[in-house]
């Protein structure tokens, strides 16, 4: 369980990017986090893992402090929680199974990994983890010879490696293709649902949140403006969260 | 039309008060320079150097007027309304191209007219002074005093297998003496070498020719021959002055194959020095530049005022060193640590690290925080983060820059000799200064060879990594 109890932050020129957040999520949810642009929704998932370090307020992982968690603790708490990124941060030079077993950093031995060798049995999770996003003949590609839906599957792949009891995912699909974002994301529900991972996820298009999210967060200049199911999300509300003169997109295809 | 009265009086004014700042203080500047120009070209020459530029003083560059005042007219009908600049853009660069090939001195008549000079260059450049028929050499000597002293040398000399002598053991330049020989490889050629009292050899000519001296010995290896005695004492010394000098007796077999001739040896010699001077100032020059390339990485100095200074500071050191020619870095240090290589080596050193440093820290400014941000959340410790996320981003391009100046470096080191700095360059200019032009050819080719194989090379390395 992970409890946000009155998240604040501030950054160092001052912008106040996130305002008395709270709100809980229970395990085995797919969490959705919405909010216009520069609303906060990735400050928020980075302060989760504390790639950020939040101003004040109390980040709770299964009871366990994450704000004042010392730097052997943090990465204990870390390499549980698996992240995919809008723009899929691979290291472009490095092999998809190289980029893949980095998911692995937090387990392996550090001396070792400092010089790239890794167990037979790692490798071959990292396989099976390539396998399992269905792109097992690609481990030897140069990460930056994919195209971007191949890209974030290794990004998963790499989530997968972690065993995570929770992916953060922050705009997953914002840089693909309608067909492809289904595709991504399917990948993701199947994990929350077969695996029982939690996963929070902030998502554009309010067709894909109907489709994915058991609950939705709302964001709006860094505070909560909403918390509830998709389907409660009306006209009225809509326009609270996005503003008057927002006119819904979607991505489409839903069903595809 | 006051702005076309006030650009009559002033060129560019009228433009300057429409509010069109820049073409005015253009156009006023372009014309002062103009009328500058044509007023140093009129004015007579003074002292030396300057009578050496040919067109000085030449009343009829005040032609040269007819471009400023049509500018000038230009300018009005500007001022009055504005027209496109094209024109008289063209017009100032013909004036100004045209008194460029006067003070260059441009004379194509020089090329051609004085060919033949080349051509004795280029004559022994077509046979490059690298290998020598292997042959088998015999070598005998015998001192003689010019000119005479009361004490002169016995003027015979016995060596292993062979026997000099000559009818005297002294004499003046010019008097001829007789040598008789033994012991020598029989009905052969023998070659007569003198030696001067400084130690250089020449050949001896048949007086009056250029052919040399060459005698064949009998079956028995005996050979009898006159001479005369040539003049072999450089200029600066007494040549009233006895002193000894040598006469050799050269024989060589041609043995089948090839050899290292002395000075192709030198070449060898001097195109290794440059290689590894060229490896050990990449190698000094890459040690100091990563360290120095995160000084001057601003992604990572911008963090306060305080790094912030830094970053400038070593910025402008690097862009100063980086900006002087490693040739007068290495006179700099033939000073210091005195003639060869090793200053050669701190030059290109000095300027390697100045030209990488700068090279490395683009690359750092270059690094995507993205992957480094995601292997930070997989629980990587601060140095997996650095092996993982930061390392597969620099370490090729690094590499690549480091092969790419390693080239540039063995390039710089062949002629960082001219200056003394060691490597072929030290031996080229001594060989041109000789004459030597078939030593210089057989060095210009080994540079041509080594630069084209290292570009090879880099080339397919850099293609590599990047
Ligand atoms: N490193 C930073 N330094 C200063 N301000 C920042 C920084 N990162 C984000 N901000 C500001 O914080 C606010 C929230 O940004 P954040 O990136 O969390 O929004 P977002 O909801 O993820 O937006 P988007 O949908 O565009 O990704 C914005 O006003 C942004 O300008
Ligand atoms: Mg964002």
């Amino acid at each position: 369980m992970l409890e946000v109890q009155h998240l604040h932050k501030v950054y160092p020129n001052g912008t106040v990017a996130l305002t008395d957040v709270n709100f809980t999520v229970n395990d085995g949810e797919f969490l959705v986090i919405i909010g216009l642009s520069g609303s906060g929704k990735s400050t928020l998932l980075r302060c989760i893992n504390r790639l950020i370090d939040p101003t004040a307020g109390k980040i709770l992982w299964d009871g366990v402090d994450v704000t004042t968690a010392p730097a052997g603790e943090l990465r204990r708490i870390r390499r549980q929680i698996g992240m995919v990124f809008q723009q899929f941060n691979l290291v472009k030079r490095s092999s998809v199974l190289t980029n893949v077993l980095a998911g692995r950093l937090g387990y392996a031995n550090p001396y070792l990994s400092l010089l790239g060798i890794w167990p037979p049995a790692e490798r071959e999770r990292a396989q099976r983890a390539l396998t399992r996003v269905g792109i097992a003949d690609k481990a030897a590609s140069r990460a930056d010879a994919l195209s971007g839906g191949q890209q974030q599957r290794v990004g998963i792949a790499r989530a997968l490696m972690q065993e995570p009891k929770l992916i953060l995912a922050d705009e997953p699909v914002a840089s693909l293709d309608p067909v492809l974002a289904h595709s991504i994301l399917q990948y993701l529900e199947q994990l929350n649902r077969e695996e029982k991972i939690t996963v929070i996820c902030s998502l554009h298009f309010l067709d894909l949140v109907h489709r994915y999210a058991t609950r939705v967060v709302a964001l709006k200049d860094g505070q909560v403006v909403f918390t509830g199911l998709p389907q409660e999300i009306d006209r009225a509300r809509f326009k609270e969260i996005y503003g008057e003169e927002a006119i819904e997109v979607r991505a489409g295809m839903a069903e595809s | 039309m006051l702005n076309a009265l006030a650009s009559l009086f002033l060129p560019g004014l009228g433009q300057f008060l429409a509010g069109r700042r820049t073409r005015g203080l253009a156009l006023f500047g372009v014309i002062a320079v103009m009328l500058g120009l044509i007023i140093w070209a009129v004015t007579p020459a003074v002292g030396g150097a300057e009578a050496d530029i040919t067109f000085k003083g030449n009343p009829a560059n005040w032609r040269w007027l007819i471009v400023p005042t049509l500018l000038w007219l230009w300018n009005i009908w500007d001022a009055a309304s504005p027209r496109p600049v094209l024109i008289p853009v063209i017009a100032a660069l013909i004036m100004f191209y045209v008194m460029g090939w006067q003070a260059t001195e441009i004379d194509l008549e020089a090329l051609a007219k004085n060919f033949d000079r080349a051509l004795i260059i280029l004559r022994p450049m077509f046979r490059p002074d690298f290998l020598q028929p292997k042959a088998d050499r015999l070598e005998a000597w015998v001192e003689l005093e010019v000119p005479c002293s009361p004490t002169p040398p016995a003027g015979a000399n016995t060596l292993v297998g062979t026997s000099l002598s000559l009818s005297a053991g002294c004499a003046s330049v010019g008097e001829t003496l007789t040598l008789t020989a033994g012991g020598l490889w029989p009905d052969s050629d023998a070659e007569l070498v003198w030696q001067s009292p400084i130690g250089d050899f020449f050949a001896l000519r048949e007086p009056g020719t250029t052919q040399p001296v060459i005698t064949r010995t009998d079956s028995t290896g005996r050979l009898a021959t006159r001479f005369v005695v040539p003049k072999a004492i450089p200029p600066g010394i007494d040549p009233n002055l006895p002193q000894n000098q040598r006469l050799y007796v050269r024989q060589s077999k041609v043995t089948g194959g090839y050899e290292l001739s002395t000075n192709g040896f030198f070449v060898l010699k001097g195109i290794y020095e440059t290689i590894a001077l060229a490896l050990m100032a990449t190698t000094l020059g890459t040690l100091f530049a990563i360290p120095i390339s995160f000084l001057a990485a601003r992604n990572l100095m911008s963090a306060n005022a305080l790094t912030l200074g830094m970053y400038v500071v070593v910025r402008t050191l690097l862009n100063i060193v980086r900006s002087i020619e490693s040739l007068i870095i290495a006179i700099v240090f033939v000073v210091i640590v005195g003639l060869g290589p090793f200053a050669g080596m701190l030059a290109l050193a000095l300027h390697t690290i100045a030209a990488l440093a700068k090279l490395y820290s683009e690359v750092i400014e270059g690094i995507d925080p993205g992957p480094i941000e995601a292997i930070r959340a997989t629980g990587a410790t601060w140095l997996q983060v650095a092996r993982y996320g930061v390392v597969p981003q620099i370490v090729p391009p690094f590499t690549a820059f480091t092969i790419y100046r390693w080239d540039i470096n063995v390039r710089a080191s062949t002629i960082i000799g001219f200056v003394g700095g060691g490597g072929i360059g030290f031996f080229l200019v001594q060989w041109i200064n000789l004459g030597d032009f078939r030593a210089v050819s057989a060095s210009f080719i080994a540079i041509l060879v080594v630069v084209m194989a290292m570009d090879v090379f880099s080339a397919r390395v850099r293609e590599r990594l990047i």
